[in-house]
């Protein structure tokens, strides 16, 4: 892939998209009735269901983690086995889905006010069923539609968007082709209203006058998905909120 | 109560820490309180306190965790000499999706007489008991207290697997057989028994 | 499967209500619950569908891939069933904890396919020897909510249906060599036939009747049950016998009886949707979990 051109001298990515265009995000709430919590989001061809148990009592084989003063997350990431463009043989435990498990459990043990479940575990499990690239950022906003539907105290809304660079400029929600295309790529979570980064990773290798541009990118991409996710939980708010007060 | 319509969503600035309190659902940072939950705020005047309370009421079902002093219901699993463990069924009037160990040491049955309590003569397995969350306790369990009037059993088998009707703080008798049984015996309140 | 703790009343006011036919949500003893099909969700794969039965919820997607026959049929293609368990579904199936069912969902898949009349495996072969298709069948479990075999086997029927085998073109190259190319139209496919494509139908026992489509409640009363595969004109392909309880022989005909009305029933609402589906085409939104 190396030599592609990401953006036309048009200025159009290969998808057609702008530079600091998002892919259509579509988003649900509670799709499941076993789990406390649920949610269901898809960025453009990137498709993620969340769900969270608890907090519950500490399973048996996670004592030795319990925290006596706050709770703690619990978390697991699969790629269905079809997700992919090549089919993949495991669908967990592989050391790419390890590495998302442990980013995302860091990411929401900031974000959740872990203090108000003491002991307590929080299971977050996320299941990809179609892979098109930032697939970090589409499970970390669908979990905090699941965490919201679960009704777990948090400190903000976490919103995840990640950036690449090319040629001196940034371009936002990259999708696989992109990620394919070996350029540097940059993935953080913020707390939107807080204004705050959670998490931040850094693949690949730019100048370091480069970095704020990224981190830029990276944060108007944030805000913009945090006002589409914000659109959705307020307008299911309301719906529900209205079933309360007529019944 | 005044509950106006307004909604909030996590991290959404509410008001003024020295406007209101903060209360469920809300934490205060830099001066100011914000919420934590997807649902409806409330604002409630609090007796004797002088400032009102803020919180949100979340309009998900929500897993709760005991918590010290709240009220939980729990049903007694295992007895020893020393204590009684117990599974954890509601908190706060709640039913729990997943239970949580819980315990009642000898000590935390009665307010008097401690040093005279037996398990024995206090709990059966299989009893639904009422009882205040004393602590967090070790890593295991929570710990738990009946030393209360209010607290204790408020359902129990007799042998032959029929409900027992209470007869005194201490006893309760099997209206088949009339054999009387020793509990540590709940008069339930209304306001701890809220369905 | 989220494991169902029932009280001995609880369990004694389901087996009475499916003695006197009439079952805790309003069915009778041989009603389906509602199901929802859909096909072609997953653009990433040749077939996919979605399914949700009750509160079961199953996808299934299926990749067809270049691969080498097997030296027993070399005429034939192959198909491979592969099952996991989302720990969505269940937090006892994070890590490996979902094996034990996935195994166990893909052996009576694998033995209600494993027959010639099921998928005519010769369509799939390209170069005798040589190269044949492989189909690969993924079934991902996301919600238990009870009856997972027939809800399996529905989705993936649904989603062999769905299913587009790129046409491919053989030429005799040099020295007696061939050489396969793969057409540049993706749209040009032949879709799998499914006309003999067995469904699995579960029957439970519950005192002396039988029900199909047990919920989670249902199932945990009920300790021995059949799982039938029953073709469109009611044949039986493979049986067995489920949970630790046992079943009185005379009760087995009746049973795997009605497991053959249901399934054939079954067939019939599935092909018409199927068909209903085709025929739109792509003209609707997929829903998916919008």
């Amino acid at each position: 892939m190396a030599g592609m051109e990401l953006v036309s001298d048009q200025g159009y990515r290969i998808d057609g998209r702008k530079p600091s265009e998002l892919r259509r995000i579509r988003c649900n709430m509670g799709v499941f009735t076993q789990a406390d919590g649920s949610a269901y989001i898809e960025q453009g061809n990137t498709k993620v269901l969340a769900a969270i148990y608890g907090p519950h009592e500490a399973s048996n084989n996670m004592r030795n983690r319990v925290c006596l003063d706050r709770g703690f997350v619990n978390c697991e990431f699969s790629q269905a086995t079809f997700s992919s463009a090549e089919r993949k043989k495991r669908s967990r435990g592989d050391r790419k889905g390890r590495d998302i498990s442990a980013h995302i459990k860091q990411t929401f043990e900031a974000a959740i006010r872990t203090s108000l479940y003491p002991r307590s575990q929080i299971d977050i499990y996320l299941q990809v069923l179609h892979s098109d690239g930032s697939l970090y950022c589409a499970c970390v906003n669908a979990a905090t539609l699941a965490l919201i539907d679960a009704g777990i105290a948090m400190k903000d809304y976490v919103c995840a968007c990640s950036a690449s660079l090319t040629k001196g400029s940034s371009l936002i929600d990259i999708n696989h082709v992109e990620e394919l295309a070996g350029c540097a790529e940059f993935s953080a979570s913020i707390l939107p209203k807080l204004d705050q980064i959670i998490y931040s990773e850094l693949n690949g290798r730019i100048h370091q006058d480069e970095l704020g541009l990224l981190v830029d990118a990276v944060s108007t991409g944030c805000r913009d998905i945090f006002a589409v996710i914000d659109q959705f939980v307020r307008s299911r708010l309301a719906e529900t909120a209205s079933y309360f007060t007529h019944s | 109560v005044m509950c106006d319509q307004t909604m909030c969503i996590p991290g959404e600035r509410l008001c003024s820490s020295e406007q209101y309190q903060a209360g469920r659902g809300t934490y205060v940072r830099h001066g100011s309180v914000f919420a934590t939950l997807a649902g409806r705020v409330e604002r409630r005047k609090e007796s004797g306190d002088n400032l009102l309370l803020i919180h949100v009421q979340s309009v998900h079902s929500q897993q709760l965790v005991p918590e010290i002093g709240a009220i939980v219901i729990c049903k007694i699993t295992q007895l020893s000499s020393s204590y009684a463990k117990c599974k954890i069924l509601s908190v706060r009037g709640s039913y729990l999706n997943t239970s949580f160990r819980g315990m009642i040491r000898k000590e935390d049955v009665r307010s008097t007489n401690r040093d005279k309590v037996e398990i024995y003569k206090s709990f059966r397995p299989g009893d639904v008991v009422v009882a205040k969350v004393l602590s967090l306790g070790d890593a295991s369990c929570y710990l738990l207290s009946t030393a209360e009037n209010e607290l204790g059993v408020v359902i129990a088998l007799s042998e032959n697997g029929d409900a027992m009707i209470p007869l005194s703080h201490d006893q309760m008798q099997c209206p088949k057989s009339l054999i009387k049984e020793n509990r540590k015996v709940a008069r339930p309140q209304s306001d701890y028994l809220s369905f | 499967m989220a494991k169902v703790i029932l009280g001995d009343s609880e369990k004694w006011f389901i087996i009475h209500g499916i003695q006197d036919d009439l079952r805790n949500d309003g069915r009778s003893c041989d009603d389906y619950r509602h199901i929802e099909v859909e096909t072609g969700v997953i653009s990433n794969t040749h077939g996919s569908s979605r399914l949700r039965l009750g509160n079961t919820e199953v996808m299934v997607g299926v990749k067809v891939e270049l691969g080498t026959p097997d030296p027993h049929s070399p005429n034939d293609g192959l198909i491979h069933f592969h099952v996991d368990c989302s720990p969505n579904a269940d937090p006892s199936f994070q890590g490996r904890g979902g094996e034990e069912l996935s195994s166990n969902i893909s052996c009576i898949l694998t033995r209600i396919f494993n027959n010639k009349t099921a998928i005519d495996l010769s369509t799939l072969g390209i170069i005798p020897h040589k190269q044949c298709w492989v189909v690969h069948v993924d079934v991902l479990i996301l919600e238990c909510g009870g009856n997972l075999f027939d809800a399996v086997s529905v989705a993936v029927k649904a989603s062999l249906h769905n299913t587009g085998i790129p046409n491919i073109q053989v030429t005799d190259g040099d020295e007696g060599t061939q050489e396969i190319s793969l057409p540049d139209d993706p749209n040009d496919v032949k879709f799998i036939n499914t006309n003999n494509c067995p469904l699995l139908v579960t029957i439970s026992k519950a005192g002396s009747r039988h029900i199909v489509d047990a919920t989670a409640d249902e199932e945990s009363c009920c300790n021995a049950s059949l799982v039938v595969g029953v073709t469109r004109r009611g044949r039986t392909m493979g049986m067995r016998k489920m949970g630790e309880g046992s079943l009185d022989p005379e009760s087995i005909p009746e049973m795997i009886e009605t497991g053959k009305n249901i399934g054939r029933q079954l067939h019939i609402a599935l092909d018409k949707l199927l068909k209903v589906e085709q025929g739109m085409a792509n003209d609707i939104e997929k829903v998916g979990y919008l």
